[in-house]
């Protein structure tokens, strides 16, 4: 893996507004750094804060990078929001010998269990590091350290000066958190064969563009009710029935339009779509909505 | 609060005619406020939407969140086609093929109506079509990556007037849009905001009564651009108004309603200090832009009044 000569590439999942896109340009960065060659660059979307997003990194020792493509096949994974391995085929691609990184509050074992493969697998709870060093649940910087523990790509000193570029005075806790994550970063060599089944959510349903009127007319109105948003929240209202006084604030203030009444006059929320933002709870008088964490 | 017993399902139409599973960031206003406009406006509607968030995040190409006839124009030809399909409506009418009450909606962001869409907007006023303009105004140009427009009110940092050691950030005050809209002298033109949805909604369902053009001007909060929590939409909402920075209010053929007023404005501080976009305001700024807000409002409420006979 790192042989002189070959192009090592990343494929990082995110979600928008996790930063993503920072730590693989600050990957980037260091490497070249280091005197190596790098590149760092987003898949684009019309997808938001909290949808998937797809972020790809190369980096080579002696050659310059020629490739302006999407990175298929990498050498390197990492997962930056666990809920993503449910539903996104985050495997895909992923070489044969390759490392598998994965922020997740499970063991090493359970992680196992879900996803085995012939790669090497890491993990680190970075969630709680970021909260712990940075006060927020921000893993991008976090993450780095993991990277460069389970791969060796770059040395993490390499990481000081770029962080310290991108975040001046709040450099300090994101160099910490990286360090933090170095330290606790667990690594095993996985040889199984067992592919697990994988929850992955279904788009198929709409129309492949050679399908549609000409003019490009889409003619079934309102079909975007098949795509599911619910899965990129974080966090999910919970009603208790006790305080609700059914007034329905909750249900006029939703922009996802997705809090409905039950045949009890309760409004719930529908989590198919729910993208978890907290107005709901915010606005409700009676305060009888909650945000839990979701998982 | 606890006076003030709503109970919303009576109030409001259960019918959705803007469906979830758009791709709007969580706790979008704007996507808040394209649903209660739709629930406003109801069924015999055809809307002209320009290229922006709300297109973006509504129709990516197989899948559409319309549940009514949309059709997605340019940047800068959102009123122009409108005023086409109002035309065209009215000559099929004319020759007795269409009997339909039909009302047309032209739907643009804030660059889309201020920057690049203006021309045409104007041309529509001028004109007098029977259509119905709506301006969801962000403050910035969100779906590219915040970049200012000139609705991006003074000291707003994005990140194409980023504030730092030299820049307090944008440089220039609000462009007064319901003003110009005004100064057409068109039949109606109100200002509105998801956090009051009553009357923003009753808004709506006025300018759908009158005949030719009006236009709405919705403030709608952006928690990515604004570096706001996602919870916090409508509570900046209600600030935006509270502090006089954006007031509710409507014209009717030049009759002024102030339809929130406050005897004692709160001071806007309150409003900056939730969002990141003004966090680095330094003191004589903040003074500045309160001395200014005050006089706009006083104003305001002199014309508001001056024609209450």
């Amino acid at each position: 893996m790192t042989e002189k000569d070959k192009t090592i590439e990343i494929r990082w999942h995110g979600r928008g507004g996790q930063g993503a896109v920072t730590s693989a340009e600050l990957l980037a960065l260091a490497a070249i750094e280091e005197g190596k060659f790098a590149q760092a660059f987003p898949s684009f979307g019309p997808e938001r804060r909290g949808a998937p997003v797809l972020v790809f990194n190369r980096v080579s020792d002696v050659n310059p990078i020629r490739a302006r493509v999407s990175v298929t096949n990498p050498d390197i994974v990492v997962i930056l929001d666990p809920g993503l391995i449910y539903i996104t085929d985050v495997t895909s691609g992923l070489k044969e010998g390759g490392v598998l990184i994965i922020n997740t509050t499970k063991t090493l074992v359970d992680i196992t269990s879900e996803l085995n493969g012939p790669w090497k697998l890491a993990v680190v709870n970075a969630t709680s590091i970021a909260r712990e060093m940075l006060g927020v649940p921000i893993v991008n910087t976090t993450m780095l350290g993991a990277l460069v523990k389970a791969t060796g790509i770059i040395e993490l000193e390499s990481l000081t000066e770029p962080l310290k570029e991108r975040f001046g005075a709040r450099a300090k806790g994101n160099i910490d958190a990286c360090r933090k994550a170095y330290e606790e970063t667990e690594i095993a060599e996985l040889s199984g064969i067992v592919e697990k089944p994988r929850k992955t959510f279904e788009t198929e349903t709409f129309p492949s563009w050679q399908e549609l009127l000409p003019g490009c007319v889409v003619t079934e109105a309102g079909n975007a009710k098949q795509y599911r948003t619910g899965d990129w929240k974080s966090e999910r209202p919970v009603l208790d029935h006790q305080k609700c006084i059914k007034c329905g604030i909750c249900y006029l203030f939703c922009p996802e339009g997705c809090i409905g009444q039950n045949e009890d006059g309760y409004f719930e929320a529908n989590l198919y779509y729910c993208k978890g933002c907290g107005i709901c709870a915010r606005e409700c008088w009676t305060e009888a909505i909650k945000m839990v964490e979701e998982e | 609060m606890e006076s003030l017993a709503i109970y919303v399902p009576r109030l409001v139409t259960t019918k959705e005619y803007f469906a979830p599973g758009h791709r709007a960031c969580m706790g979008c206003g704007e996507a808040l406020a394209v649903r209660l406009v739709c629930k406003a406006l109801g069924r015999n509607i055809i809307i002209a939407n320009a290229t922006g968030c709300m297109e973006i995040v509504s129709s990516p190409l197989p899948s559409t969140s319309w549940e009514v006839p949309w059709i997605h124009t340019l940047f800068e030809n959102t009123a122009a086609v409108a005023s086409g399909i109002e035309a065209g409506i009215k000559v099929l009418r004319r020759k007795g093929k269409y009997t339909k009450r039909t009302k047309v909606v032209a739907m643009a962001g804030d660059g889309g109506t201020a920057d690049i869409g203006f021309q045409a907007l104007s041309g529509v006023l001028e004109r007098g079509h029977d259509l119905i303009y709506i301006c969801f105004d962000n403050e910035a140009y969100m779906n590219t990556g915040i970049q200012r427009s000139s609705s991006t009110p003074l000291g707003a940092s994005t990140t194409t007037s980023p504030a730092g050691k030299v820049s307090i950030g944008q440089t220039t005050w609000k462009k007064n849009m319901p003003a110009i809209a005004v100064a057409h002298d068109i039949p109606y033109v109100a200002t509105a905001c998801h956090s009051y949805p009553f009357d923003l909604m009753n808004k709506i369902s006025k300018a759908i009564e009158i005949k030719g053009p009006s236009y709405i001007h919705i403030l709608s909060v952006c928690p990515t651009g604004w570096r706001l929590p996602s919870d916090l939409t409508i509570k900046a909402g209600r600030l935006a108004i509270e502090t006089g920075i954006f007031p509710l209010y409507e014209v009717e053929k030049d009759r002024y309603t102030l339809n929130l007023d406050f005897p004692q404005l709160r001071p806007i501080e309150d409003y900056f200090k939730l969002q990141g976009r003004f966090r680095h305001l330094s003191k004589e700024i903040t003074s500045q832009i309160q001395e200014r807000v005050a006089a706009e409002y006083a104003k305001l409420k002199k014309k508001a009044t001056s024609n209450n006979y």
